[in-house]
């Protein structure tokens, strides 16, 4: 699910055909991928696949939840002195395989602290927080790099980060809860729908199906993994059924552009066109007059381009 | 008599593919080094008008191909990260003077609109110079963070390619080694920088990054420890 989301080069290329002012994205990998185009001029929908998603688009992405009062840092970030009691850690399990001891303590405190913030979009925030932390714990572990700062002090960067990220920003995003079956009610003008291909494992999966685990508050990555699998599985293209773009056709229905996007990796531009772009012309020429494929290279020695496919 | 002539003929086919190979060689290698000068005058152009006391660019790329190096990075990677390195504030030059040279740190509009300097350099340059290949996507993906909350794209970790990561590294330990107006902290000295590199390891730079960094001996300087 490695994929480039370029947000002004899709509108770049948008606005030679349409308008836009409407957009709405079936699906996204991450919130974040998002942040350019929930700071301009037109409404901006999504359809979140999890409710852990929904939180952080939430909690990133709409302007009206603010930032985390100081008054409740201080409250809820305190410095672990001691060693906590491990058995009543019930992500006791993941010692040593995801995180290291005092990170696992951090955890266990910060999820129960967080029950303890009465205001809801401030727990959301302070959430959000620790996913960002579970990333660069995670990264930093693959790499066996050390993290040189400290689980209070890292958390309070990373609020202050988000203070920083949602300044200035207006609630014009609407995000709906993991249901697929809600198309926005106005007639969106451009649907975008980034594309991913079969069960790809990828560190963002990863990050993900821990963090779904920890909030859920057991510690059974494996059945985190399924349900992510589940939740991905109707957004993944099969190239075994190329004739099945039965989804992309009816979420499309009331755009008047859509834009299939993905990231290429080690396969030339060429097999993609055969195999993707075409069958998706196919199936989507009774709705759509025209297309356009645009590609960008990223790096020639391992065949990586972006790629954007048009229909209006 | 037949093996012979045969053992003749692939001596002079042998000969002609070594002529071949010398004189192709002989007509590339000066076009590859006119390119890295081409670029090397280009970014020195940059540095002078961006007001610079010293090679600037220069100095952010052979930092950038250190680590390139020692990252595993092949040829063409580095030849391309190499020329991104040097003219990644290209986009700069295309806003208002006042605006990228303001002493103070940017907030809002202001900000948002030094933050295009990154789309200005890689439209630019892709419009003038096709034979650029990747590099003005590594020119848009120059301030780019691993944990997905840089600019302009917001992409996070792999999704970043290597030499954009490299040259995002590359520039932060240069401008920790330099002297900003704005800046709260100041670096006194290498280790100060080690220590803020290691911290943001994970968050602002690819932890992979930082641990080969960190085996070249922490250079903050091109060919200085």
């Amino acid at each position: 699910m490695t994929f480039r989301l370029q947000s002004a080069w899709l509108l770049e290329a948008v606005a030679d055909i349409s308008t836009v002012d409407s957009v709405f994205f079936p699906f996204i990998h991450r919130f974040s991928a998002l942040n350019w185009l929930s700071r301009r001029d037109f409404s901006l929908s999504v359809n979140a696949y999890s409710a852990s998603q929904a939180m952080l688009l939430r909690a990133w992405l709409d302007g009206r939840n603010g930032a985390f009062s100081d008054r409740n840092l201080q409250k809820f970030n305190q410095q672990i002195k001691n060693p906590l009691d491990l058995s009543l850690n019930p992500f006791r399990a993941w010692k040593d395989r995801l995180f290291d001891r005092q990170q696992l303590d951090y955890l266990f405190y910060w999820r129960e602290a967080a029950f303890e913030i009465e205001e809801e979009t401030q727990r959301e925030i302070f959430w959000s927080a620790v996913y960002q932390i579970m990333s660069c714990w995670l990264s930093n572990r693959v790499c066996e790099m050390p993290v040189e700062c400290r689980p209070d002090e890292m958390m309070g960067l990373m609020l202050n980060r988000h203070a920083e990220f949602i300044k200035g920003r207006e609630a014009k995003i609407s995000i709906c809860n993991s249901s697929l079956e809600e198309l926005p009610a106005e007639k969106t003008c451009l649907t975008v729908f980034p594309l991913i291909f079969g069960d790809e494992e990828n560190a963002e999966i990863t990050l993900q199906v821990v963090f779904d685990a920890w909030q859920n508050g057991h510690d059974d990555i494996e059945q985190a993994k399924r349900q992510m699998r589940v939740q991905l599985r109707k957004y993944q293209i099969d190239f075994s059924k190329p004739d099945d773009h039965y989804l992309i056709n009816r979420l499309s229905a009331n755009s008047k552009v859509a834009a299939l996007i993905w990231s290429g990796l080690d396969l030339p531009p060429a097999l993609y066109e055969q195999e993707l772009v075409r069958p998706l012309q196919n199936s989507l020429s009774t709705r759509y007059q025209k297309s356009r494929l645009l590609m960008k290279a990223v790096d020639r020695t391992c065949d990586a381009y972006d790629y954007l496919l048009l229909f209006y | 008599m037949i093996i012979t002539l045969f053992n003749a003929l692939l001596i002079v086919l042998i000969t002609w593919l070594a002529y071949l190979y010398f004189d192709l060689r002989e007509k590339a290698m000066p076009a590859h080094e006119r390119y890295s000068k081409l670029i090397r005058g280009v970014a020195s152009i940059v540095d002078c008008i961006e007001g610079y006391d010293k090679k600037h660019s220069r100095e952010i790329a052979e930092l950038a191909e250190r680590i390139g190096m020692a990252s595993g990075l092949q040829p063409e990677q580095l030849q391309s990260l190499s020329a991104a390195a040097m003219l990644h504030d290209i986009g700069e030059l295309l806003l208002p003077r006042d605006l990228v040279k303001s002493g103070k740190k940017l907030e809002g509009d202001d900000l948002e609109l030094l933050r295009t300097h990154t789309l200005l350099g890689e439209l630019h340059l892709k419009a003038q110079i096709e034979e650029l290949d990747e590099v003005p996507s590594l020119i848009r993906w120059h301030h780019e963070r691993w944990d997905g909350l840089g600019y302009p794209d917001n992409l996070k970790g792999e999704e970043i390619p290597v030499a954009a990561r490299i040259i995002a590294l590359a520039d932060a330990i240069s401008a920790m080694n330099a002297r900003r107006d704005y800046r709260k902290r100041q670096y006194s000295g290498h280790e100060d920088i080690i220590a803020e590199v290691k911290r943001l390891s994970g968050m602002q730079f690819d932890p992979q990054l930082v641990k080969n960094w960190v085996s070249i001996g922490c250079p903050v300087e091109s060919g200085k420890k």
